[in-house]
């Protein structure tokens, strides 16, 4: 069998720990070998900035709310009512009917324990799935991947992330595709005539001894002569699909494409940012309301563009903490702690509120300020994972949680 | 130190090694492991070569005789007093960028944020009345007018008729309207094009803001590099910041860095002001930090890379960039004066921000594993109270306001810190970042660092100690952990030769160097340095940038190295000359001597470092029929230089330093 790149590097790096880590990786890869189940699919889409949730899905029954956001927020009459106490911020009108075909499921008042309101820490933290640890290297999706994979059977193309650089969740041992443009996606794809030289580098690096670099641009050739067969150029998302203008609707419409070519795509990740309104956050209308019609309209399109394989696919929004619960005083709203995520997909029991509701009332929030959490992050990640790439040991996944079970809004 | 204290820390140093060296005590206690591999000094060349890979941005064509002739130890010397290197070249390179030399202050003033102005608009803030910077402020003011109504209109029209994306939605009326929008505006550059750059930009200028916005919309991007590309920087920096000011100072320091670190003399200077700014990281996209980067780099970092490690903590912890970054400057002692006003005025309760105190100690001394507790970071977050700034976001300097700061005694790591009748607020936070500074674990933390930048990425524990020892018995001078790194045989062990992947700063810059490049205009590296993960001056979280291999080699990664060798080499880099040709040796160049243009190149880019199977590689390439396209009797094509030449920066080779 040999030693693959993957292991080299993983010896290479975890001298650190100890040469022990090896054998119980090579181990582990051979047990998991059976656990993944190819044709399900787990995307996986980061609000950065901190969403405001009691915006985006309104607890219109709570009076509370009203009285909280004397200017900011969502009238009774404007809100896209979902179970009579909760309803959908006017601007995701396209989500609605994916809630009524019981595809949509929320959580509320889920997010991450840790009670740091740092932008970058609840970021890294909700990416390296260990709230409160800074120590630790990888992501918990890439180590999903690694518990459930078979590193011999990697496609190139089994974890790809939509933008220029690997996320944090997905950076670790398994191997992660960034794309940044599936058109530009090569040795000077877009000139012919520059075919030969990119032939010449990958004879150059298959024949180098250098371990590390001959492994990696083996993966990058492959997926490079994957993508080509797969012929991007051609591509055309469905017809009647219109994916809104703006990276995040581009970044979604590519990860279809990547989808539909059959390519072994299994997660997808893609990020989009904005949401930090500290000032003139709008209310039915606004800075928000622009964003989530560009955010609901886009994953909107992107389950029509799937088509059939929407069945296999679920998508999980997260955000590394919401907003306080009062605006402030310049008509937006500070950081805050509990959010609000979003699981569509073929296997979700949708058309319901996940979690528990904790209330608005000043004794029920956080700190006395912000949304407390009742659901942690993890717990529904988990089960996605564990339904969508057939993981049977979370804890691989987050290390150190205690789950209290899964919320079955899957299956 | 209480034993269990030190038993601790020990303990937590036997976990940090890896297992197959242990120090002495305690090799002697475990089980009998492989002896540690008998280290191969390097030759000379070697010695050079690795010298100038790992102390500078990647070698020139000439450094390597250069070094060798001066002889390799004296060029290290050299290069440790950076300020007896001659660096005018470099200087005058730097001359044209204003904001280089201009404080944050000066920078808020001249290239207003949109806090100011908005105070401007509101009259809260007078117009200024040297007229080159009240057309900015107008201009900047006319912008921030028409933002307010956009955010206050419920759609916004206008806005796509002269957008340059393909707008399938737009009505036939609206396309031919940006059609003629179009037409008018490549007219009138056509017009502009013909005039003087002094002249052009005079008229750019004196436009009205929005007709000048338009105007530059409607315009190709052809023609807006044809406009531009024979100003001087500061003509264009005038028309940059009459559209967005911000963007002069970031594309001036941006450009600043990577002349620097491609031209710089003093290149052992400008690697360490890179890692030290590397691990005190700021974030350039934490709003106001913007504009106080240029001073930090500048005025905190450089001038103290090579000097005492804990005045540059301190100078750290005093800069505006710092302070903001990690919010210290928010900062508020609960039982403080400050806080107690508020509360009585019935304000939101303002309190302690651990941020920073927990950063300092995680990662800019102890390490995650010093041996410090959430206690000690509370602790020192109240010690470090008061430590606030005047006016953040209009460039205001660092003031200590003792209303602010907590009142009482404050413990961290065992040592009482009070206030009594000779030691005011701010000393108490100078002697508690002293001590941080001179603890072992800070000695062995930062040893470690350098060692991985300099060393391996598993740096050789024999080799820290040494270095963490030199720590502390010089009073943290940085020069003198260098020289015992640099005189230790773990620095020259022939396994290290070539060792370390080079993250994407040092892979550019190297090919920079390599080929003698000629940088004028630097957008088009900094777009690579961003395709590549490694924006300049965007490390996001506090921890900065990794310098370990797997953190760059990824498929994207490598996909875009390729792709900037090729360009670079081919002469499609905007902004960046290469002289193919003269590296090839400016010889004949034909088909036939394919063969010596190769080993010219390789040897000019490589010094000879070129595997056999990257030469066959490339050789097979040359010759083959079906590449060159020659058939039988065609006379020899010259071969194609800046590909050879891209091709062997694109090596895997040529990753490696």
């Amino acid at each position: 069998m040999g030693i693959t790149r993957r292991v080299f590097m993983k010896g290479g790096a975890m001298s650190v720990v100890g040469m022990a880590a090896v054998p119980g990786f090579l181990a582990r890869a051979a047990m998991a070998a059976d656990a993944a189940q190819p044709n399900r699919r787990l995307v996986v889409i980061f609000q950065r900035g901190a969403a405001d949730g009691l915006n985006i899905v309104v607890p219109h029954g709570e009076a509370e709310y009203y009285t909280m956001r004397p200017t900011i927020a969502i009238p009774q009459r404007d809100v896209i009512d979902l179970d009579g106490f909760f309803g959908l911020h006017p601007a995701m009108s396209a989500l609605k009917p994916l809630w009524d075909a019981r595809q949509l499921a929320i959580v509320h008042a889920a997010g991450s324990p840790d009670p740091t309101r740092s932008h970058f820490d609840a970021q890294d933290f909700m990416e390296s799935g260990t709230p409160g640890l800074k120590s630790t290297e990888d992501g918990w999706l890439n180590r999903a991947l690694v518990a459930t994979g078979d590193p011999q059977r990697d496609a190139p193309f089994r974890a790809v992330a939509l933008g220029t650089s690997l996320p944090r969740m997905l950076s670790g041992q398994a191997p992660a595709l960034a794309v940044g443009n599936v058109n530009d996606f090569g040795v000077a794809p877009r000139n012919p005539q520059a075919q030969p030289l990119a032939n010449t580098f990958e004879s150059m690096y298959a024949a180098s001894v250098d371990a590390v670099l001959h492994g990696t641009a083996q993966e990058t050739f492959d997926a490079v002569k994957m993508l080509k067969a797969a012929d991007p150029a051609k591509y055309r998302p469905a017809a009647g699909v219109v994916y809104p203008k703006g990276r995040f609707g581009d970044a979604l419409k590519q990860t279809a494409q990547l989808v539909k070519a059959n390519l072994g795509v299994q997660v997808a990740f893609t990020d989009i940012g904005g949401w930090d309104h500290h000032v003139n956050e709008g209310a039915s209308e606004g800075q928000l309301g622009r964003l989530l019609k560009e955010f609901s309209g886009s994953l909107a399109a992107f389950w029509q563009d799937l088509g059939a394989l929407a069945a296999e696919t679920v998508v999980v929004t997260m955000s590394e903490f919401g907003r306080t619960a009062r605006e402030n005083g310049t008509r937006g709203t500070d950081h805050g702690h509990a959010n609000v995520m979003f699981v569509m997909g073929g296997a979700v029991r949708g058309g319901k509120v996940y979690g528990r509701w904790p209330g608005l009332a000043n004794e029920q929030l956080y700190e006395q300020r912000d949304l407390a959490l009742t659901t942690d992050f993890r717990q529904v990640m988990a089960e996605a994972v564990a339904q969508q790439l057939g993981n049977p040991r979370p804890e691989r996944v987050f290390p150190g949680f205690r789950n209290p079970g899964f919320l079955h809004l899957l299956g | 130190m209480p034993r269990t204290k030190l038993i601790g820390a020990a303990l937590a140093l036997l976990l940090l090694l890896p297992s197959t060296s242990l120090p002495a005590f305690a090799r002697k206690h475990s089980k009998k492991l492989p002896p540690a591999p008998a280290i191969q000094r390097m030759d000379e060349r070697e010695r050079a070569i690795h010298a100038l890979n790992r102390l500078t941005f990647g070698p020139r064509p000439g450094d390597v005789d250069r070094v060798l002739a001066m002889g390799v130890d004296k060029w290290i010397a050299q290069q440790l007093e950076p300020g007896k290197i001659d660096d005018s070249a470099l200087e005058a390179r730097l001359a044209p960028y204003r904001t280089l030399r201009m404080s944050a202050l000066e920078m808020v003033e001249n290239f207003p944020p949109e806090q100011v102005l908005r105070a401007v608009a509101d009259g809260k803030m007078p117009m200024p009345k040297d007229p080159q910077l009240k057309a900015v402020y107008t201009a900047g003011v006319a912008r921030f007018n028409e933002k307010q109504a956009k955010k206050n209109a419920k759609a916004v029209e206008n806005a796509d008729l002269l957008e340059m994306n393909p707008a399938d939605d737009l009505s036939q009326e609206m396309k031919e309207k940006r059609q003629e929008a179009r037409e008018h505006a490549r007219s009138r550059a056509l017009d502009l094009m013909e005039m003087a750059p002094e002249s052009r930009t005079q008229n750019l200028a004196a436009m009205d803001a929005d007709e000048r916005r338009g105007f530059w919309r409607a315009l190709s991007q052809d023609d807006r590099d044809k406009l531009t590309s024979d100003m001087t920087p500061q003509q264009k920096e005038l028309l940059l910041s009459l559209e967005n000011p911000v963007a002069v100072v970031n594309g001036e320091l941006m450009q600043g860095k990577l002349l620097r670190a491609t031209y710089s003399e003093r290149q052992l200077q400008e690697v360490m002001t890179d890692f030290w700014f590397n691990h005190f990281n700021v974030f350039i996209g934490k709003g106001a930090e913007r504009y106080l980067v240029t001073a930090y780099e500048r005025d905190v970092i450089r001038p103290r890379a090579l000097g005492k490690f804990s005045e540059l903590l301190l100078a750290t912890a005093e800069s505006p960039a710092m302070l903001w970054y990690l919010d210290n400057w928010q900062s508020v002692g609960p039982n403080s004066q400050a806080a107690g006003r508020a509360k009585n005025n019935g304000k939101p309760s303002q309190g302690l921000n651990e941020n920073y105190a927990r950063e300092v100690m995680e990662l800019h001394t102890l390490g995650v594993n010093g041996g410090y507790t959430q206690k000690d970071v509370t602790e020192l977050a109240r010690v470090l109270t008061g430590w606030t700034l005047e006016e953040p976001r209009q460039g205001g300097g660092f003031v200590f306001r003792e209303p602010r700061h907590e009142p009482g005694d404050k413990t961290v790591l065992g040592r009482v810190f009070h206030e009594d009748g000779h030691e005011d607020g701010q000393r108490e936070g100078e002697a508690a970042l002293e001590m941080l500074a001179h603890e072992p674990a800070t000695a062995r933390f930062i040893s470690t660092k350098l060692a991985q930048r300099f060393v391996s990425d598993t740096p050789p524990p024999a080799l820290v100690d040494a270095m963490a020892r030199t720590f502390l018995e010089s009073d943290g001078d940085i020069k003198a952990v260098l020289r015992t790194m640099l005189g230790a045989p773990e620095f020259w062990d022939v396994k290290e030769y070539r060792s370390k992947v080079k993250t994407p700063l040092e892979f550019t810059v190297s090919a920079l160097r390599a080929t003698d490049a000629e940088l004028t205009r630097t957008q088009s590296v900094s777009d690579a340095l961003n395709r590549m993960g490694m924006p300049l001056y965007g490390a996001q979280p506090p921890t900065g940038y990794s310098m370990r291999a797997e953190s760059w080699v990824n498929s994207g990664a490598l996909l875009n190295r390729m792709n900037f060798a090729l360009r670079l080499g081919t002469g499609k880099l905007a902004g960046v000359k290469v002289d193919a040709a003269k590296l090839a040796g400016n010889g004949t160049n034909s088909e036939t001597q394919a063969d010596e243009v190769q080993r010219t190149l390789e040897q000019a880019l490589l010094a000879g470092a070129v595997s056999a199977q990257t030469h066959e590689t490339i050789a097979k390439q040359l010759s083959d029929p079906l590449v060159t396209g020659r058939k039988l009797d065609d006379p020899p094509k010259p071969v194609n230089q800046g590909a050879v030449a891209g091709l062997i920066l694109g090596s895997p080779e040529f990753q490696r330093r």
